[in-house]
């Protein structure tokens, strides 16, 4: 019986396209306007932490974040720490608007790193531990590569992880150590054991599951069907927290 | 604390040497710039290179030794011998049609194998893994929401003040999640956003800093070898 009203409470406003209005969350508004705050020509690592599995709930954040990156002067890094990152990279790629940002110029898909020695070495140089882009060029060739080879003049490194270990990582091999400012973007499992690293002021922002991809679509005031999805889920909430 | 001291031998002595003058070094190269004549920090970023061509042999060892596992499952006809079947097909597949046409394709530039070849295999592996792995995941992923609210229908019980407090604080969270409350009262998400800063950083920085000194714990035991 639980099963039934959950599958027709999240079915019905999906099929109706019923779009509710979503408030913006402190954590999400810290990101959005930390990226706005950015100054021209800043380096933005995108990092994609995240499995098949929740692709539901973290590649709607993934586009809609790309997207402001896409809209301000900066330059835009991609690298995963999970195998299946370097593809879903490739899909918001081609979801988004890029205008007119160039491939290798104002950014570029470096792949997959692939344990922590190269997280590690990354900030020191890019080219000795990822050599290759996704598209085969060799990484010391690209533009954007000669113009920032070490990853420690990031301003921001954003990463969408399912398990909170890639957060982790970065905050201990990058904002440690090189002060680099990270965010994330995480599912509702991890989310909340990100709160103490927010308030910390360690972590620059904290999306909170699909709920935040929402927000930020209103914020950008652009339309990637988060907002749609959300009126699914909460109304799903709602009933559970009815059924009480 | 075991009361038995096992006697070192000499492949463990050396083991233990590596393992506590590696792990040492790099404690010290992370936490000390040393300037002077030896580049501690080039050492270190080269012997990071060794350990990345290490652990990606690692991947080739876990295909052949799933291979083996299923093959032999399949030679032998072994219960779910079937179910092999399909996985070392689909991981082969798989394999090849990403070495020709995904992001890690050895060639994209298409200078040994065939531009043909890869058109060809191209929409096979876009199939693959946007139409079948990317939803299979994801539906399994989802039914994790029936569990959750079957889970949360039985455990959410106002037995007793403990499990009173969380049940309140479990509904005021999910309500503060769900936009469609605010338009019956406002004060949920506000409501919710303080539960996120205050108990919940203050349960959450507990755990944080507990495990933190269990892992300080653990590894000075494992770099010292304690108890030997």
């Amino acid at each position: 019986m639980v099963y039934a009203i959950l599958l027709l409470v999240i079915t019905v406003p999906l099929l109706t396209h019923s779009a509710v209005a979503v408030p913006i969350s402190p954590t999400t508004l810290a990101l959005y306007q930390f990226i706005e705050n950015l100054p021209a020509n800043s380096l933005v690592v995108e990092s994609f932490d995240y499995a098949t599995s929740v692709v539901p709930e973290l590649h709607p954040q993934a586009i809609v974040v790309t997207q402001q990156l896409f809209l301000r002067p900066v330059k835009i890094l991609f690298v995963a720490l999970d195998n299946n990152g370097p593809t879903l990279a490739d899909a918001v790629l081609d979801t988004v608007n890029k205008g007119n940002k160039t491939y290798g110029v104002d950014y570029a898909n470096l792949g997959y790193i692939p344990n922590t020695a190269t997280l590690i070495g990354m900030p020191a140089n890019i080219a000795q531990f990822l050599p290759l882009d996704t598209r085969g060029n060799p990484t010391a060739s690209l533009p954007i590569i000669k113009e920032f080879p070490a990853i420690k003049v990031a301003s921001l490194v954003i990463t969408f992880d399912d398990d909170s270990s890639a957060a982790y990582s970065y905050l201990q091999y990058w904002e440690g150590r090189y002060k680099i400012p990270v965010a994330i973007g995480a599912t509702a499992t991890i989310a909340p054991g990100m709160m103490p690293l927010f308030n910390s002021g360690q972590l620059v922002g904290v999306l909170f599951s699909v709920r935040a991809a929402a927000e930020y679509e209103t914020l950008l005031s652009q339309h990637y069907h988060c907002c749609l999805g959300m009126s699914g889920a909460s109304s799903a909430m709602v009933a559970l927290s009815a059924s009480h | 604390m075991s009361s038995e001291k096992k006697k070192m031998t000499r492949e463990d002595l050396a083991l233990q040497i590596i393992i506590f003058g590696l792990g040492f070094f790099y404690a010290i190269v992370y936490y000390i710039a040393v300037p002077g004549v030896v580049d501690l920090q080039s050492i270190s970023d080269q012997l990071l290179a060794y350990i990345t061509a290490v652990l990606t042999a690692a991947f080739g060892i876990g295909v052949i030794n799933l291979t083996r596992v299923h093959w032999l499952n399949i030679k032998r006809k072994r219960a779910t011998w079937k179910y092999s079947i399909i996985l070392l097909f689909f991981l082969y597949t798989m394999l090849i049609v990403s070495v020709i046409a995904s992001p890690f394709a050895l060639d994209p530039g298409a200078a040994v194998i065939p531009a043909s070849v890869i058109q060809f295999s191209t929409p096979i592996w876009q199939f693959l893994y946007y139409k079948i792995m990317v939803n299979i995941n994801s539906s399994i992923f989802s039914l994790l929401a029936f569990f959750i609210a079957s889970a949360a229908y039985r455990a959410f019980r106002a037995r007793s003040l403990e499990s009173t407090i969380l049940l309140v604080a479990g509904l005021l969270v999910i309500l503060g999640q769900a936009p469609i409350a605010d338009l019956i009262w406002p004060g949920f998400s506000i409501i919710r956003d303080w539960i996120m800063a205050f108990p919940n950083t203050a349960g959450q920085r507990g755990i944080l800093i507990g495990a933190a000194l269990g892992i300080i714990v653990f590894s000075v035991r494992r770099l010292i070898r304690y108890p030997w």
